[in-house]
């Protein structure tokens, strides 16, 4: 190791530990992470059914934001390190331990002994180096993209076998908690030798997780085997031998009775995504609900301030105190849906309340609108000039029940005489006018990650610009709000980890003081598991993970 | 007869160039293309320049007509390269899917056939009037059940609350079961209206009234006479069925999450998966002239009037 680099690991005591307390009663109280039937050891053997509502796509690790590809990668590959889902502290795993340079430029892991990857051969420094020069850099032979949570990446060196640095341009003190996410699992190189356009076949992509590929019927079902010589679990795992079942089989079942049904006829014994109105069916036959946190920015609708109808911070402020979250909340979900009290959730790193900003209040909402100008006009919908504030969203598909979300809000809206159509488009066309302020001046949005640089990647315009300004992504004409980007980029730079929780708290406070974001509510994901099934757990952000789940006799 | 065929098989190939190049421009129509929509995706959260760099390795902006026939040009080659929105080889796709769909609309079809020729015999030879058309209504319900519904209802009624045939994890054939049902019942309606009415225009002719004064008995004549004259419009309609037995299909894979052409189909058009969908479309098309020259080509024996058509070319 060189010189001016800290060991062991610091990142234990960098993290707050008010956040990750509350993290803790959180997470118990929801019934997130293992849940073990008191007094019985787990039996080892026996299939589980897994109904998915969509088949993966590529899995290529950096996209395992999807949630079916981060389900499937989840079993199949090992990370640098775990984020323990109760505490959110990064803990080791595939690497031993760890230690970065003051300036978080450079980061240097060793790495545990005897790790192999499933066609036999060992994961070392090489396999790691290559696996992060590929998602920090992308290869454009290849047409691999970069990972979005590994920034200012400058490359890599092998120190010796089981020894690997890394460094940065920049300091990116968020590196460590982006080695422990479903984006940065490590695949044989053989695997990344592959063209991108091929790893959407699950069986060619080789990983180091406690379950393997067996088979696969492309789009309908995916059949993933123990892996019987696996020992290299995190260590606050309570397995640490191989995972207790022999075989998941993943079925794609996109009707969502047809899947709720089959839990309940006892065809399958997890299902993905129940909708709200599904859970009290499951749980009245005596089957268990899972909602796990992701942890990440709210289920929100962000507006695009490049469109003159929303440039006005008075009309945003006014749609701000339109929307009746509770309203939505309640009628459309339930307990596990929490109302939002700010731009992140309550699980998540820098967390802030803020509900105080968060009020719902007609009266105010009015006297905004009047005062900027939009008076009451025809049909109930205000005008200025011969303007008219009618507004447009499109629906995003994978958020929960996000057409009804939207449709409830524009009935809000409507009642201050705002006008909000809600759009559901093919992909190409909401792809195409999302990145039209002018199409688009409304747009739902959410992103799981425990990370703090969640909030940056966002709303920064070189990540996922979800505000759409000047030099980012779409067709901006000169919204940029210079403020807001260097409170972000100061977050994914801050090596204290105190200043930069700090950074949060000040950029969930700028971003409701000018009510870019409408907070809505704190999105989980939800599962729901025959009464059998033990030990189901979640990492981070929610993807299921089947290592120490076994069957209980039915 | 070999010119016929001949001639035919040329057609067949003007077919598949034109189902290529229209389906080329109406994607072409479409907003956006599918890297745009695979990679302005916010779960890859890449940014303005790594999408830029990737439109470039891909070559998603040059020329149409370059675009075009480079896409022609592998299709010739016999490739079909590989979709960029699952990452697997297009042949791959096509092979996983194709045979459930063959399998599912092969069955669906026989099916349909069958359950249309007993409502239209038992329509024409119930003893009863009220009982006749009764059976003569069936169709009009049929063709309004839709087939989401009713694969739904099947589910509900036979897999969870009977527990006759498990959705999940049902053996190839067994779990055929339901689906073919749900496909079926919808299709047999047009089969058994047209089959119906022709059944009752032929009674009407003199050749039956003859047969019939001649001693024959009722079913004899319907068999041997009526029905062999009543075939050939069902055959048309069957062979203009077959677009509706793939849409049919769509419905049906997503209900019973099967895999197959129709849920293919709907989400490569969904996400402009233009490596897919052409292989679909090529294959669509390919299915369509086969059906319709196999009718026109059974015609000629069912219905001795038409032989002469093509008796100085054999």
């Amino acid at each position: 190791m060189s010189d001016g680099l800290r060991t062991p690991a610091p990142s234990r005591r960098a993290f707050l530990a008010g956040t990750a307390s509350l993290a803790t009663s959180v997470a118990l109280g929801s019934g997130v992470g293992a849940v073990q039937a008191q007094g019985t050891a787990p039996v080892t053997g026996g299939r589980l059914v897994y109904l998915e509502q969509q088949a993966h796509t590529n899995l290529y690790p950096p996209a395992g934001g999807f949630y079916p590809n981060g389900g499937v990668l989840n079993q199949i590959t090992d990370k640098l390190t775990y984020q323990n889902p109760k505490t959110l502290k990064i803990e080791p795993w595939l690497a031993e331990s760890w230690s970065f340079n003051a300036d978080r430029t450079e980061y240097v892991f060793k790495l545990r002994k005897g790790v192999t990857f499933s066609d036999g051969t060992p994961l070392d420094a090489a396999a790691v180096a290559k696996n992060f020069d590929v998602y920090g850099k992308g290869s454009k032979e290849l047409r691999h993209p970069v990972s979005e949570v590994i920034n200012n990446y400058a490359g890599s060196e092998v120190v010796d076998p089981l020894t690997v640095r890394f460094r940065f341009s920049k300091p990116s003190p968020g590196f460590l908690q982006g080695t422990s996410v479903i984006g940065s699992g490590i695949v044989s190189p053989a695997t990344l030798d592959r063209r991108f356009d091929e790893l959407g076949d699950a069986t060619k992509i080789i990983g180091s997780g406690p379950f393997v590929v067996a088979s696969e019927q492309l789009g309908r079902e995916l059949v993933l085997a123990a892996r019987k010589d696996y020992a290299w679990a995190p260590a606050s795992s309570a397995n640490q031998g191989r995972p207790y079942l022999d075989e998941i089989r993943y079925i794609v079942t996109g009707e969502d009775s047809v899947r709720i049904g089959a839990l309940l006829a006892g065809q399958a014994d997890v299902i993905r995504q129940v909708q709200a109105y599904d859970e009290a069916q499951v749980e009245k036959a005596g089957y268990r609900i899972y909602a796990p946190s992701t942890r990440g920015v709210n289920n929100s609708v962000v507006f695009r301030p490049d469109n003159p109808l929303v440039a006005d911070i008075r009309v945003r402020r006014a749609l701000l105190h339109a929307t009746n979250a509770k309203e939505i909340v309640e009628s459309l979900f339930s307990e596990h849906y929490p109302q939002a009290t700010s731009v992140i959730a309550s699980t998540a790193q820098g967390y802030v309340n803020l509900s105080d900003k968060l009020t719902f209040d007609p009266a105010k909402a009015q006297a905004l609108l009047d005062e900027a100008g939009w008076k009451p006009g025809r049909n109930g919908v205000r005008q200025r000039g011969a303007q008219e504030l009618a507004l447009t969203a499109y629906e995003s598909l994978p958020q929960p029940q996000n057409r009804a979300t939207l449709q409830l809000i524009a009935q809000q809206w409507a009642r201050v005489g705002v006008k909000l159509t809600v759009l559901a488009g093919d992909s190409g066309s909401r792809a195409t006018d999302d990145l039209d302020p002018l199409k688009t001046p409304v747009s739902p949005a959410m992103v799981g990650r425990a990370d703090p640089d969640v909030i940056k990647s966002q709303y920064h315009w070189e990540n996922r610009d979800m505000l759409r300004q000047k030099p980012g992504r779409g067709k901006v004409n000169e919204f940029v709000d210079a403020k807001l980007n260097e409170l972000l980029e100061a977050i994914a730079a801050e090596v204290n980890e105190e200043k930069r929780l700090d950074y949060v708290v000040q950029v969930q406070t700028y971003l409701l003081d000018q009510a870019y974001v409408i907070p809505i509510f704190e999105e989980p994901q939800a599962f729901a598991a025959a009464p059998y099934v033990q030990g189901l757990g979640f990492e981070a952000v929610g993807r299921p993970s089947f290592y120490n789940t076994w069957l209980a006799k039915r | 007869m070999a010119r016929y065929i001949l001639t035919r098989l040329l057609q067949a190939v003007f077919v598949l160039w034109a189902a290529f190049t229209v389906s080329f421009i109406l994607l072409q129509a479409l907003p956006g293309d599918e890297i745009l929509i695979k990679f302005e995706n916010p779960d890859l959260g890449l940014s303005k320049q790594q999408i830029a760099d990737i439109r470039l390795a891909y070559g998603a902006d040059v020329p149409l007509h370059q675009q075009y026939l480079f896409s022609l040009g592998r299709v010739l080659s016999g490739q079909l390269g590989n979709s960029i929105q699952r990452g697997v080889p297009v042949i791959d796709a096509i092979a996983a899917n194709l045979p459930s769909t063959l399998r599912l609309t092969v069955l669906g079809f026989v099916t349909a056939a069958s359950l249309a020729l007993v409502i239209a015999f038992l329509a024409t030879l119930t003893p009863f009037a009220f009982l006749r058309s009764l059976l003569r209504g069936l169709p009009s319900l049929f063709i309004s059940l839709p087939v989401f519904w009713l694969g739904i209802v099947l589910i509900q009624v036979f897999s969870f609350q009977l527990k006759l045939i498990p959705v999940i994890g049902a053996g190839p054939w067994e779990g055929l079961v339901l689906p073919v049902l749900a496909l079926a019942v919808p299709i047999s309606a047009p089969l058994a209206q047209v089959l119906v009415r022709s059944i009752d225009e032929v009674e009407t002719q003199g050749f039956v009234a003859v047969a019939r004064a001649k001693g024959a008995s009722r079913r004899w004549v319907l068999w041997r006479h009526v029905f062999r004259n009543a075939v050939p419009p069902t055959l048309t309609i069957g062979g203009v069925l077959f677009g509706e037995l793939l849409a049919g299909a769509v419905v049906t894979e997503t209900v019973f999450g099967l895999n197959g052409l129709g849920r293919l189909t709907e989400q490569a058009v969904n996400l402009q998966d233009a490596a897919i969908l052409q292989a679909i479309v090529l294959i669509a098309a390919l299915g369509f002239v086969l059906v319709n020259l196999s009718v026109d080509l059974v015609m000629p024996i069912l219905d001795p009037r038409l032989r002469k058509a093509f008796g100085g070319a054999s």
